[in-house]
């Protein structure tokens, strides 16, 4: 029987007895009911801006209905415009629903009626015109032109950034850090699974039987696999509910949650899962006893934990900036950092290409390390095993690979 | 046939084995008995190679044991070796096809080894929730679900009602029966003397006896119990070589020395009277192994 068929039976039973659990059905409905409700909320939100506003216009104030409208739709506001026929009658339709707002009067004297609240860019289209039409009758009374007066304000300031950044929109940032932190919860999550399931096998011997019939790389690769295989089902579920309700609600106003934001996501939860799941097995193959896993997990955790520090401090509030970059190529903060700037789209394909490749060699290096750790520890039962044990130092008890 | 040639192993500055050696012959059960910590444990993670001896060498068939031929060990470790989550059969198919069966052919020989081990109604529950006795049957059935060519077993019978005792019993005869060596460790003497064909005894990591228990009991002094209820004090007197050494009511234990003719003794113990009883007196297992313990030696 080769590696590949025995590691495939490893994981195959680390899948099916955890895909089962509770944990595993709790954490996913908390997940993918966080993203939907942000994913909702979004949506709700732009969609009530986005919803055209049905504006009445009575008498005078219907001169100045054309161009409120066209600044409104400028402003990216849809406005419908109802020509009310009396002040009465344009209250009632008002006070029955049929128009949003009831726009009286001209000049000075124009009042904007609404039932409850104000639309912000209504009143501000409408603030601009009534000033522009006493402006025009200001100017026109003192043998102005007032198109000549008015076209000297055709202009804008000149825009001067002196260190230009690619500013990304909050709703960018937002997203990075909701692809980051579903990463980071993720591989503590089932990092600390791995541990606790090489734990579980050590403490009730079952590791004496298993190591008699595989190599202890085939034990634990396997236990990694199997048990991430379990992570990335959750991982796409949430992916695939984010992305079909984005697509759903046509939430045009976030394009950054894209096919490749997401599916760059998946890429680095594989690469970042690997890389600590290999520290957390030979953290747990150190301690005998499930108690005792804090301790030894502590290190690894500390690492995942400060890198989420790092994105919400550093990368989050600019993630186009040098130290953002520099923390990105650090292999171990990679998977968390990396995306928030591919989310805001500030990472060119050149550095995501480059710290793959650095997250690899790590992923190898972590893999020749963790593998002398579990097979000098993973055997040692009772207290925790010393480091200098772990890497093969001590001379007493050596296991056979 | 396994044999284990002069195994050494130190753990620091204790010594877990010193020059062990013993071998199994195909088809027999070989006890393997010492007071905790003297070293049996050791020497079966030796024999399945998750752990190394410092020196000497583990031979199966002649010829250094490899991985491959350590796969085929069915084995039991001290304690539980077993997912306590996880269902007596998924458990039993995943021990099969890690020894290298297919899911199917592992599927029924694991059915079939639950029905011969009557369990078959427990196959679908936790272990567990399984009693103590099943679990370790359960335990077994995983040493044996993939057809083994050798058995290791650390205390089999530990924590087991009579009844349960002499069901394994039952199981690791037949499999010694089908040519495979058996290799057991045990603290209950009296399980050792009755399943075991050879037996060991193993004190500070050294072979101190072994042998069948026949030979191991007839390694004593030769004495005899006497019930001859009419016998006064001294009657064996007359009879060269022979010296009591306790009597308890009408019974009589003597020893004699070497060339000291045990039918001269009869003959006397019947001069006196009626005689009930006149029997060899062998030593139980559990007696040897006191002496042992005791630092008494055996001449081999």
């Amino acid at each position: 029987m080769n590696s590949q068929a025995l590691i495939r039976v490893i994981a195959a039973r680390e899948f099916l007895a955890r895909i089962r659990t509770r944990v595993f059905a709790i954490t996913t409905v908390l997940t993918v009911t966080g993203i939907g409700a942000y994913i909702l909320l979004q949506a709700y939100v732009f969609n009530k801006s986005a919803t055209s506003l049905d504006v009445g216009f009575v008498g005078t104030a219907q001169s100045i209905s054309a161009p409120v409208r066209a600044e409104a739709d400028a402003l990216g506001e849809t406005i419908i415009v109802h020509p009310s026929a009396s002040l009465a009658a344009g209250t009632a339709d008002l006070q029955s629903g049929t128009i949003d707002a009831l726009v009286s009067g001209s000049g000075a004297s124009t009042t904007l009626t609404t039932q409850s609240s104000v639309d912000p860019t209504l009143q501000t289209a409408l603030n601009d015109q009534a000033r522009q039409q006493v402006l025009t009758e200001y100017l026109t009374q003192h043998g102005l032109s007032p198109s000549d007066a008015l076209g000297q304000l055709n202009f804008s300031v000149t825009v001067n950034e002196l260190s230009p950044v690619n500013a990304a929109r909050v709703e960018q940032i937002v997203i990075g850090l909701l692809v980051a932190g579903t990463l980071y919860v993720t591989m503590i999550i089932y990092g600390q699974l791995v541990a606790a399931g090489v734990i579980e096998e050590k403490s009730n011997r079952i590791v004496e039987i298993l190591l008699a019939t595989v190599r202890p790389w085939q034990l634990m690769l396997g236990k990694i696999t199997g048990i991430g295989l379990v992570a990335l089902v959750q991982v796409v579920l949430v992916a695939g509910v984010a992305l079909v309700l984005a697509s759903a609600t046509k939430l045009v106003s976030i394009p950054t949650l894209s096919v490749d934001v997401v599916v760059s996501g998946i890429v680095w939860f594989v690469l970042g899962y690997l890389m600590y799941a290999l520290l957390f097995a030979a953290a747990g193959s150190m301690v005998s006893r499930q108690e005792d896993v804090s301790a030894v997990a502590l290190p690894v955790i500390s690492v995942l934990v400060a890198t989420w520090i790092l994105a919400l401090t550093v990368a989050a509030p600019d993630p186009g900036s040098i130290g953002t970059t520099v923390l990105s190529f650090i292999p171990v903060m990679s998977p968390v950092i990396m995306p928030v700037r591919i989310a805001a789209g500030v990472a060119p394909f050149w550095q995501v290409a480059t710290s793959v490749v650095l997250v690899i060699a790590t992923i190898f290096l972590f893999a020749a390390i963790a593998g002398r750790i579990y097979r000098n520890s993973v055997l040692r039962v009772g207290r925790r095993v010393t480091l200098s044990e772990a890497f093969g130092l001590a001379p007493s008890g050596k296991p056979v690979v | 046939m396994l044999e284990l040639s002069h195994l050494t192993k130190r753990y620091g500055a204790l010594e877990a084995l010193h020059d062990l050696s013993f071998s199994v012959a195909p088809g027999e059960i070989f006890g393997f008995v010492g007071a905790n910590g003297a070293g049996k444990t050791t020497t079966m993670r030796v024999v399945l190679g998750v752990l190394e001896a410092d020196s000497g060498s583990v031979i199966w068939d002649g010829s250094p044991i490899t991985f491959a031929a350590r796969r085929r060990i069915g084995y039991i470790p001290e304690d539980r070796g077993l997912y306590p989550k996880m269902t007596v059969i998924a458990q039993l198919v995943y021990f099969a096809q890690l020894h290298g069966l297919r899911r199917k052919a592992a599927q029924e020989a694991s059915s079939a080894l639950l029905e011969r081990l009557g369990l078959a109604d427990r196959a679908k529950s936790q272990l567990q929730s399984l009693s103590h006795g099943n679990q370790q049957r359960v335990q077994l059935a995983a040493a044996l679900v993939f057809s083994p060519d050798l058995l290791v077993l650390d205390e089999p019978f530990a924590g087991l009602d009579p009844v349960a005792v002499d069901s394994m019993t039952e199981v690791l005869r037949s499999e010694a029966a089908a040519g495979k060596p058996v290799v057991l460790s045990s603290h209950q003497l009296d399980i050792v003397e009755r399943v075991c064909d050879r037996v060991g005894i193993i004190n500070h990591g050294q072979m101190v006896a072994s042998g069948t228990v026949d030979e191991l009991t007839e390694r004593g002094p030769l004495r005899f119990w006497v019930d001859a209820p009419a016998a006064g004090a001294g009657w064996y007197d007359s009879i060269r070589g022979t010296s009591l050494v306790e009597q308890d009511g009408s019974r009589w234990l003597l020893q004699l020395d070497d060339g000291a003719d045990d039918q001269a003794v009869l003959r006397a113990a019947l001069a006196t009277g009626p005689v009930r009883e006149f029997r060899r007196d062998r030593p139980a297992l559990t007696q040897l192994f006191r002496d042992v313990m005791s630092g008494k030696a055996i001449d081999e």
